[in-house]
């Protein structure tokens, strides 16, 4: 169950969704790179929820040579291919299921390099993509010593070993010992970017620090861009992605970046209409992509809008909705109070519970950390250990591969010495053993479109994120807070 | 106590409230009265007294030893059920403890407040410090052996620093990371911090002076041992004034 308990959304969303022209539901729902299509000002693609919008501010744009849309690389990609306007700008597991029937297997998202579980695999079966086909995931291919936000070497306080490789790319050619980790995540959503480009302080208080410079531009970086932060601005981010997913070791000129720069900075996307509950920007409530790209980034939500009350004005019913969308509303509406007010006991959570002095444990609710008005990541670096990737919070995930990492100087403060992980995270990029398995916080807009969720795709929908939380933390949802925070974030 | 001692000739002979110093397990009281509102209760072994511990700027780890630093306040109110310390700091050890969590038993705890001591989003405009300007130094206090610069604490009082520095134009400035390098012997043991920490502070200082937009070029890095000084920000303890960085600025 991932939709309201006993209502039918897709057959009750009929009313709403007639009233939305959704597009590209065909063939033109995937967007190969070089179709030399025209990027419209606005595209709504329906999904299970209802219909994700994506606005593009400024007009519609030309993308035959563009170089986020034209295919650069040996492998045929373009940054279109993981960063799919119908995704909200990822690539679900769903979609990548499609491309491979669609495709056999052909499409250039199966890349060998990271669209497969290791290039060292027999690229035609599906078996050796099942990690992107079955969670959505992209292999990630990490420096060690790890490497810090300027490229340089970094002395790391760990040393880490492989204790389990099942797709062989952490051992022979890869691995530690190779200066390879093969790490697997989600691909981060591009849009929204204002949002996770925002600078709403000058500190970030899980490290202790003002915010690092960029060195091209001098100016303090958020943060917030990558799961282990290994980029702090979207140049950075090009250049790493050029390098390896694209496989082209020529960067894009100046020119390319800041024709790249120009379209990120101004897509916006977000559910639009819910099946159910109708357009999520009526009734009284702010959902959708065009209050994000009319509002001011980096407003932090308890001093100032606070998150999610977006959907303050659903807590009335309409009395020309049916019985089912009123209830959904009340449900959505509902679930934004329980996200903000609904307070457990966090512990053993670096990044929360230390170094930064909140104590171990601290009671707060979700927008603790997922604190930014309208978009709901951290106002602050967002690097912060959950334990999705890590044990022995981390469920059992046998399809990746696990690391063994002994701290050499400090233990880690919730961990010890010893330390067992699917993704040392944040780490990979600092080298400090007290920052394995943090990963930034993503925003939290677009959900609908983009299952699996967290950065390795263990929960398959947004229940699994609510149940994962409350094996976490012992919150003590009950079933109907369980259900309001999913239909919550399945309008966002 | 004769460090407290020193303190209060240092404050010219008025009496002091005792300042007390201890190594314990803390324990967590789960007040449930909203967000941060639980509560932290530290017992001296020597005396047997639980104390209320909350209003450290950082807060204990149920899974380790604290240092207890602080002073037993004015007012007889224990809203978490034990007497309060309300100049009071907490550093976290690396010895374990078993984690102890209370029930509420009645005690309402406190809802959170905002730190008198927190920084402004840089969407608030902000107005510059009036001079003239004359030569100062601004300090930051730091937990027993650490280096982290405490939230809502030390980021208030650098904010404070650079600021000020930015108006005032300084010619030069002279970090110095101090050290408690001379053990004392608290609860039965003897703690005494690392040597090595003080050039960490004082770098890691530096470091945040220029992430702020000090220019590096005027900024020059020393350490040493750390001896008690008088200075508001430690709120009149002792021992953690010997726990700091000196940002000495002059013209």
């Amino acid at each position: 169950m991932t939709r309201m308990a006993g209502l039918a959304p897709l057959g009750a969303g009929l009313l709403f969704a007639a009233g939305v022209a959704a597009q590209g539901q065909g063939h033109d729902r995937w967007w190969a790179p070089g179709d030399g299509r025209v990027f419209p000002a606005s595209l709504d693609y329906r999904n299970d929820s209802g219909t994700l919008r994506v606005l593009l501010t400024g007009g519609p744009m030309e993308t035959k040579g563009h170089p986020f849309f034209t295919p650069v690389g040996p492998n045929g990609r373009a940054c279109i291919t993981c960063h799919q306007p119908a995704d909200a700008m990822s690539v679900s597991a769903e979609s990548a299921r499609q491309r491979w029937t669609e495709t056999a297997g052909k499409d250039p998202l199966f890349a060998a390099y990271d669209g497969s579980n290791c290039p060292t695999l027999p690229q035609g079966e599906r078996a050796s993509h099942s990690l992107l086909l079955d969670h959505g995931l992209i292999r990630i291919q990490r420096p060690w010593p790890a490497r810090d936000l300027q490229g340089r070497a970094v002395k790391a306080d760990f040393d880490i070993d492989v204790v389990r490789d099942p797709w062989g790319c952490n051992s022979g050619a890869y691995g530690p010992a190779r200066g390879k980790i093969s790490v697997y995540r989600r691909p981060r959503p591009v849009a929204n970017l204002k949002y996770l480009l925002a600078v709403g302080f000058a500190y970030d208080p899980k490290q202790g620090m003002p915010l690092p410079l960029d060195p091209e531009s001098g100016k303090p970086m958020s943060g917030n861009l990558m799961a282990d932060g290994r980029a702090g601005t979207l140049n950075a981010q090009m250049r790493d992605a050029v390098a390896s997913h694209l496989e082209l070791l020529k960067h894009f000129d100046a020119a390319d970046m800041a024709k790249i720069v120009d379209f990120e900075s101004r897509v916006f996307a977000a559910q639009q209409v819910d099946a159910v509950g109708g357009p999520t920007d009526a009734g009284g409530a702010e959902g959708g992509p065009g209050k994000l790209a009319r509002s001011e980034p980096g407003q932090l939500g308890s001093i100032g809008k606070p998150v999610w009350s977006e959907f303050e004005g659903w807590e009335k019913p309409d009395p020309a909705l049916s019985k089912e969308a009123n209830a959904f509303r009340a449900s959505v509406a509902r679930g934004a109070r329980t996200f903000r007010d609904k307070t457990f006991l966090i512990s053993d959570s670096a990044g929360i519970n230390s170094p930064i002095g909140f104590g171990n444990p601290v009671r707060n609710s979700c927008v603790f950390c997922h604190n930014m008005s309208q978009m709901g990541n951290d106002v602050a670096p967002g690097q912060v250990d959950l334990g999705t990737t890590t044990k022995p919070f981390a469920d059992p995930m046998p399809w990746l591969p696990l690391f063994r990492v002994t701290c050499l100087d400090k233990p880690h403060p919730h961990y010890g010495r010893v330390i067992y992980t699917y993704d040392p995270g944040y780490a990979l990029t600092t080298g400090r053993c007290a920052d394995v398995g943090k990963i930034t916080l993503q925003s939290m807009r677009g959900l609908a479109a983009r299952a699996p969720y967290f950065s390795n795709g263990v929960a398959k929908d947004l229940r699994g994120v609510i149940d994962y939380y409350e094996r976490r933390y012992k919150i003590g949802y009950t079933e109907q807070e369980k259900q309001d925070l999913v239909n919550l974030m399945s309008v966002l | 106590m004769i460090r407290a001692a020193l303190l209060l000739a240092l404050l010219g002979g008025q009496s002091a409230p005792e300042q007390l110093r201890f190594i314990t397990c803390p324990v967590y009281r789960d007040t449930d009265a909203g967000r941060k509102s639980g509560c932290w209760l530290a017992e001296d072994r020597a005396t047997g007294i639980r104390y209320d511990v909350t209003l450290a700027p950082s807060k204990p780890d149920w899974n380790h030893e604290v240092l207890v630093e602080g002073v037993l306040s004015a007012s007889t109110a224990q809203p978490c059920g034990g007497p309060v310390l309300d100049a009071v700091r907490t550093s976290v050890l690396p010895g374990t403890c078993t984690r102890q969590m209370l029930p509420a038993e009645g005690f309402p705890g406190r809802k959170f407040v905002l730190p008198k001591r927190n920084i402004q989003p840089l969407s608030v405009k902000r107005t510059p410090p009036a001079g003239p300007f004359a030569s100062r130094t601004f300090h930051l206090l730091f937990d027993f052996d650490q280096s982290f610069l405490i939230y809502q604490y030390d980021d208030y009082f650098l904010d404070e620093a650079v600021a000020w520095i930015r108006a005032a134009k300084p010619r030069a400035i002279l970090v110095t990371g101090h050290a408690a390098t001379a053990p004392t012997f608290v609860s039965g043991r003897r703690i005494v911090e690392r040597p090595v920490i003080a050039r960490e502070r004082a770098e890691k200082i530096a470091e945040a002076l220029v992430r702020l937009g000090i220019d590096r070029s005027i900024v020059t890095v020393r350490w040493k041992a750390g001896e008690v000084a008088e200075m508001p920000e430690a709120d009149g303890l002792a021992e953690p004034s010997r726990r700091r960085v000196d940002i000495a600025v002059s013209f």
